[in-house]
């Protein structure tokens, strides 16, 4: 199987600088520091130290101070060390004797010990204090990146756009120097790869395996993952939790994403299965009329009990020729139909003759028109037209056809053309026949409609809306309408279209 | 030998190959017959037929490729058989060198008018030098001289429309697509300027046609282009 990865790399130049970046980058030295501290504390107290050595009770209470600040910003364990180291330097250099930890007097025993207690004490609860808000802080901060992933998520419509958004806030999140959302392919839908980078950060990762892992876990599987370059390390709970979660908010919206795309797809299969299935039991009874009037003619023709004449056998024969013209017909406007229902149908334009078309429409359906009067008032001298030779063919002939069907024999359908006032066609195929009631004249161009009245008549009810598709197609408009002594037909063709402008259609001068 | 002209017909459709044997062999032609393209292009050159009627779509090979394959060695007149599908596969394989189509179903009495017409041609064009003088109707045209007359008397003609007429009157009988007129009459770099030979073939039918609105003589072949008609 081959995967198929869209790679769009995004670049984010982050502003926020964190001061405390490079201090946290070696592990253990927030103990170091917190040496040092006491060592510059004993420093400063020492020039303070009285000969009388009853001084160490006041000093004791100084020596909280290193002891507090440690707490506070290294947290519980340097604040201990400090605490007992600050216990070890009043002793050595404060509690006589000097430069022994030997003390001689029980009321020194007792300042010493109490100071133990007392920094230890005071410096484990600002050490808590100070990790409970900085928990609060990690816990507000992931709240409002959650909150902004949500923001970002909701309402995408789109796979690229979650995955993007999804690669984005956990960039911003974590403060990572570069993260890939990696997606695998679904059902037709394509496998995404995101990635993006923040630039802003020294890069140390090229084409290294990423620091962070985290997977995209649905309830039917695996999804893809989360793959986090990050130099800072480790993730501390806090963060790893909100990679999780962010996972998790990713993988709810990928699937509810592809839930409500299923959906739509199974809609349009239904709603093309019932169009097929209407068309299968419109079109099996219209191919099989004209089977049967060949099949009886035909049969007819050869059997041997009948001797027929030669006005009979010319009847019969005609009646075969004019079924399988109807059968080639009807062929012609199911594919059509198909093209139209699948999208396809896209005009193959050239230059035009509206007359020839007509001429050519007329000859083709010389058969059909015979029992009425056709009269063409269409101009071989109208300006060419940019359409689809064939596809105008067919919309003339399913026009013609109709109304040789529903309008009475020896009747006139007439055929006229003209140009209106500026960049359009109009062309009026008009009959004798029936009217049609005022509220269908729009619903007569929807597939399988027929007017209920004229039951009798054959056609898959296909014809005008293939016509009403090659029209619009052709970006023009066709209606109907009923007139005063019959009906007709109406439609409009641009003269003029993007790469067919009108100047090209007139008359070339001649040399 | 036999002076009965022999077809080949190249086509997969056993039903049509049945009919078309049957029909032809009744109009007194010979015919052999062939469902496959490389069958097809064996068969012409072992037979030498006079006429070949070949379908667009065959199971090995499409039916433009084996009318290319022909062209290259023989200028046997080639009847396109199609379904109304494939009209762009029409309009190479008559660029390609085919002299005429026909549009599946099409009848008996049309397939056997342009065979006669097909077989006529190719018999001109072996026949020494072709004719100089076109009879269409009451149109007589000159190519030696550049004249033509209507009735006996002369029409004006404007160079190109002299060009234009010539071209289609030198290829009688064949169907000419709008490209291979273009560019032969005009610059090649016009090849898909429809609209020059539109207006053109307006002009030259109000010149020379009875009635320009049902024309005779420069017919349409709709959606391909024209064919120039003579008198049998």
């Amino acid at each position: 199987m081959r995967l198929e990865f869209h790679l769009e790399v995004i670049i984010i130049h982050m502003m926020r600088v964190n001061p405390f970046r490079k201090i946290r980058t070696f592990p253990g030295i927030e103990y170091l520091l917190a040496i040092l501290l006491t060592g510059l504390f004993t420093l400063i107290f020492l020039p303070f130290r009285s000969n009388g050595g009853q001084d160490h009770t006041i000093l004791s209470q100084l020596y909280l101070l290193p002891v507090v600040l440690s707490s506070l910003f290294w947290g519980l364990g340097p604040g201990a060390l400090v605490a007992v180291l600050s216990f070890l330097a009043l002793n050595y250099f404060f509690v006589p004797p000097y430069y022994t930890l030997l003390v001689h007097q029980t009321q020194d025993i007792l300042v010493l010990i109490v100071f133990l207690g007392v920094s230890i004490t005071i410096g484990q609860l600002v050490g808590r204090v100070s990790k409970s808000l900085a928990e609060s802080h990690a816990r507000e901060h992931e709240a409002i990146h959650l909150y902004e992933l949500t923001m970002h998520l909701a309402g995408l419509q789109d796979e690229q756009d979650i995955v993007s958004a999804l690669a984005e806030q956990t960039l911003i999140a974590l403060r990572a120097r570069r993260v890939d959302v990696l997606v695998e392919a679904q059902g037709d839908g394509p496998a995404r790869h995101i990635r993006m980078e923040d630039r802003s950060q020294p890069s140390r990762f090229q084409n290294e395996t990423p620091t962070y892992l985290c997977p995209l876990e649905s309830s039917h599987g695996l999804l893809g993952e989360i793959q986090v370059w990050r130099e800072r390390t480790p993730l501390v709970p806090a963060e790893a939790r909100m990679m999780h979660t962010f996972a998790s908010q990713g993988v709810t919206a990928l699937e509810r994403l592809r839930l409500s795309q299923a959906a739509s797809r199974s809609r349009l299969l239904e709603e093309s299965d019932r169009f097929k299935s209407s068309l299968l039991s419109s079109v099996s009874h219209e191919l099989r009329t004209p089977l049967a009037t060949i099949k009886a003619a035909v049969t007819s023709l050869r059997s041997e009990t009948v001797a027929w004449d030669s006005v009979a056998r010319d009847d019969l024969m005609a009646a075969i020729e004019e079924e399988t013209d109807h059968l080639n017909q009807l062929v012609g406007n199911l594919l059509n139909m198909s093209r139209i229902e699948a999208g396809a149908l896209k005009p193959e334009r050239s230059w035009n003759s509206l007359a020839d078309i007509v001429a050519s429409t007329l000859e083709r359906m010389r058969q059909q028109t015979q029992k009425h009067q056709i009269e063409v008032n269409v101009s071989a001298d109208l300006p060419l037209v940019p359409v689809d030779y064939f596809q105008i063919e067919q919309v003339f002939i399913n026009l013609i056809s109709n109304s040789t069907k529903y309008s009475p024999e020896r009747t006139k359908i007439i055929i006229h053309a003209e140009r209106l006032n500026g960049n359009m066609l109009q062309v009026t195929v008009s009959n004798q026949g029936p009217h049609v009631d005022a509220e269908n004249l729009e619903r007569i161009f929807d597939k399988f409609y027929r007017v209920t009245a004229a039951d009798k008549v054959t056609g898959a009810g296909l014809g005008l809306s293939i016509c009403k598709g090659i029209i619009e197609a052709h970006g023009g408009r066709i209606w109907a309408e009923n007139l005063a002594l019959g009906f007709a037909f109406h439609f409009t063709l641009p003269l003029s279209v993007e790469g067919f402008p009108l100047e090209a259609g007139r008359e070339v001068v001649d040399e | 030998m036999s002076t009965q002209p022999h077809i080949l017909v190249i086509d997969d459709e056993a039903q049509i190959l049945r009919a078309l044997r049957t029909i032809l062999t009744a109009k007194q032609f010979r015919v052999s017959v062939a469902s496959r393209g490389e069958e097809g292009l064996a068969l012409a050159a072992a037979q030498s037929p006079d006429l070949i009627i070949l379908d667009l779509s065959l199971p090995d090979m499409d039916g433009v490729e084996v009318c290319a394959r022909l062209r290259e060695w023989t200028q046997v007149p080639i009847i396109i058989l199609s379904v109304r599908e494939s009209e762009r596969d029409k309009v190479i394989a008559l660029d390609k060198g085919a002299d005429d189509y026909l549009t599946k179903p099409f009848g008996i009495e049309e397939l056997l008018a342009r065979i006669r017409v097909a077989l006529r041609h190719s018999a001109q064009s072996i026949g020494s030098q072709k004719s100089q003088i076109i009879n269409a109707g009451s149109v007589v045209i000159d190519l030696a001289l550049h004249q033509v007359t209507r009735d006996g008397e002369e029409i004006k003609l404007t160079a190109t429309e002299f060009k234009l007429l010539a071209y289609l009157a030198a290829n009688a009988g064949r169907v000419l697509t709008n490209q291979s007129i273009l560019s032969h009459v005009w610059e090649p770099a016009d090849i898909d300027r429809v609209e020059y030979l539109r207006v053109y073939i307006r002009q030259l039918r109000k010149k020379l046609e009875e009635d320009p609105d049902h024309p005779c003589i420069i017919r349409n072949e709709p959606g391909i282009g024209y064919r120039f008609m003579v008198d049998d």
